[in-house]
């Protein structure tokens, strides 16, 4: 029986995430139908004025703003994980902790926008939208970091040891798949209506979906990759890289 | 040798990723959306409308590719705590480097790409705050000092205290000038006019042509450091002992 190192504890944080995300989105009254970027001043100030949607906004962008950072320590077992490839360097490691440092931050400054938005909803309509258009921009645009984690663990495990891989392949191409889906969402501030604007199909259902699927699919992948460590016990000797990193 | 079997795989590709970012990185921010070098900062609100609504194409177009692409820092940055692991100092300085750089993405690039694409998406918004945009964005770019100026001064006392010959002494130094930069940069949040304006001959030009000769020498120093690379932790082979590791 190995020594209890905590590695459970996170993962099986994810369900009670899980649960926190998806009320979050759903009692968001801008996400179900999202907010069209055409939408005129009045209409946005409308939208943060109405009192059933007011403190929707705001418990939604609460727990949304746990929700970012609560993701940190699953990412963190990512990182754990591609420490165990069979890599020369720390050097995808280190990408990997960039990510995780970036991605969380830039949602918390969309969620920040948000909150601002609704906590005077009586402000100059004009000023509304301007942070709502920070808001919903930083939000779509907040790519960056969750295409580089993809690539990164993709390329990660296309450069393990193939007889004794980590993560099987299908894992690598399907990270690839997703940032790909990612990319669209990156090119929202060209469109205000369309499939290209930040309510529009590309930019929120594809990039969320992927989002949302990338999320499952890696807890699932991740978690069974740890039980079976953990099954292995010593089995799998410590090599010199994993010393090394 | 077959690129499977290249056992410095990693690192070169960490390298190629930082050649690739910097070459978008000018084509993004001088060709695309023009906010290098920066438009003034005394410009009226008409002023300002003007330059966005000229610019408009350019700046959507041009930080949608920052967007997509941005993630290129994270193996530039991983590569430079890499020699910084290299060398004989305790990892602390990695780790240091790491954290700092991975957070300057944020305040001194995303931050005003997002706050030029806001501007530059309605024309029709009112002038002061497109304005206030205007000023967010460029503040927040040119004024991110604190990030590059710990980084540059954390690398330069790893170099200089390394006994692994990782990367020379004068570049050690030439950290102290970059870090230096960042503290004549400061100026850009008080004065609206002048050489020390945020598009001012000392706070921007001077910043930019230290920056531009940082960046040269770091990213050859970088190539010569993968070139010499053993993969052990003592000092570092130079480049004619080195000739089998590849």
């Amino acid at each position: 029986m190995r020594r209890a190192d905590g590695e459970l504890i996170l993962f099986w944080t994810l369900p009670a995430l899980a649960v926190l995300w998806i009320s979050a989105f759903f009692l968001f009254p801008g996400f179900v139908h999202p907010m069209s970027p055409s939408m005129t001043a009045a209409q946005v100030a409308d939208f943060y004025r109405d009192p059933a949607k007011l403190s929707r906004i705001r418990y939604s962008m609460i727990l949304f703003n746990w929700f970012g950072v609560g993701l940190v320590p699953m990412l963190t077992l990512l990182v754990m994980q591609i420490k165990r490839m069979a890599h020369r360097t720390p050097i995808l490691s280190y990408c990997l902790l960039g990510c995780i440092a970036g991605g969380p931050t830039v949602f918390l400054i969309a969620d920040l926008f948000w909150l601002l938005a609704a906590f005077a909803p009586g402000r100059d309509p004009q000023l509304t939208v301007l942070l709502n258009d920070l808001a919903w921009m930083t939000f779509t645009t907040a790519v960056p970091f969750l295409i580089g984690q993809s690539l990164i663990i993709a390329l990660a495990i296309y450069l393990d040891r193939p007889d004794r891989p980590v993560f099987r392949r299908w894992v690598a191409h399907f990270n690839v798949v997703i940032a790909a889906a990612l990319v669209p969402a990156a090119f929202t501030g060209l469109a205000l209506s369309g499939p290209m604007a930040w309510n529009g199909l590309l930019p929120f259902w594809l990039k969320n979906l992927a989002i949302a699927a990338w999320i499952v699919v890696m807890s699932i992948v991740l978690g069974r990759n740890i039980y079976r460590q953990r099954a292995e016990g010593s089995a799998r000797p410590v090599t010199e890289q994993t010393v090394a990193a | 040798m077959s690129w499977r079997n290249n056992s410095k795989r990693e690192l070169w590709l960490a390298w190629y990723s930082m050649i690739a970012f910097y070459n978008i990185f000018v084509i993004v921010f001088f060709v695309l959306t023009h906010a290098q070098p920066p438009p003034y900062p005394y410009w009226s609100d008409a002023q300002v409308v003007f330059w966005f609504s000229h610019n408009r194409g350019g700046l959507l177009t041009g930080f949608a590719i920052m967007f997509a692409l941005a993630g290129l820092t994270l193996p530039a940055n991983a590569l430079i705590a890499y020699s910084i692991r290299r060398m004989s100092v305790s990892r602390a300085f990695a780790y240091s480097y790491l954290v700092i750089y991975s957070l300057a993405a944020l305040p001194g690039m995303l931050l005003l790409c997002v706050v030029l694409s806001v501007g530059a998406m309605r024309p029709d918004r009112d002038p002061v705050l497109i304005h206030w945009l205007y000023d967010f964005a460029f503040l927040s770019y040119v004024g991110t000092m604190g990030i590059f100026l710990i980084g540059s001064l954390v690398w330069m006392l790893a170099i200089l205290l390394d006994k692994n010959r990782v990367l020379p002494k004068w570049f050690g130094y030439l950290n102290l000038c970059n870090a230096l930069t960042e503290v004549v940069v400061s100026p850009a949040w008080i004065f609206h006019r002048g050489v020390l304006d945020w598009n001012g001959l000392i706070s921007w030009w001077l910043n930019m042509v230290v920056f531009g000769i940082y960046t040269s020498a770091f990213i050859m120093l970088l190539r010569n450091m993968i070139q010499r690379e053993d993969f052990g932790d003592g000092p570092l082979p130079t480049h004619q002992l080195a000739g089998t590791a590849r």
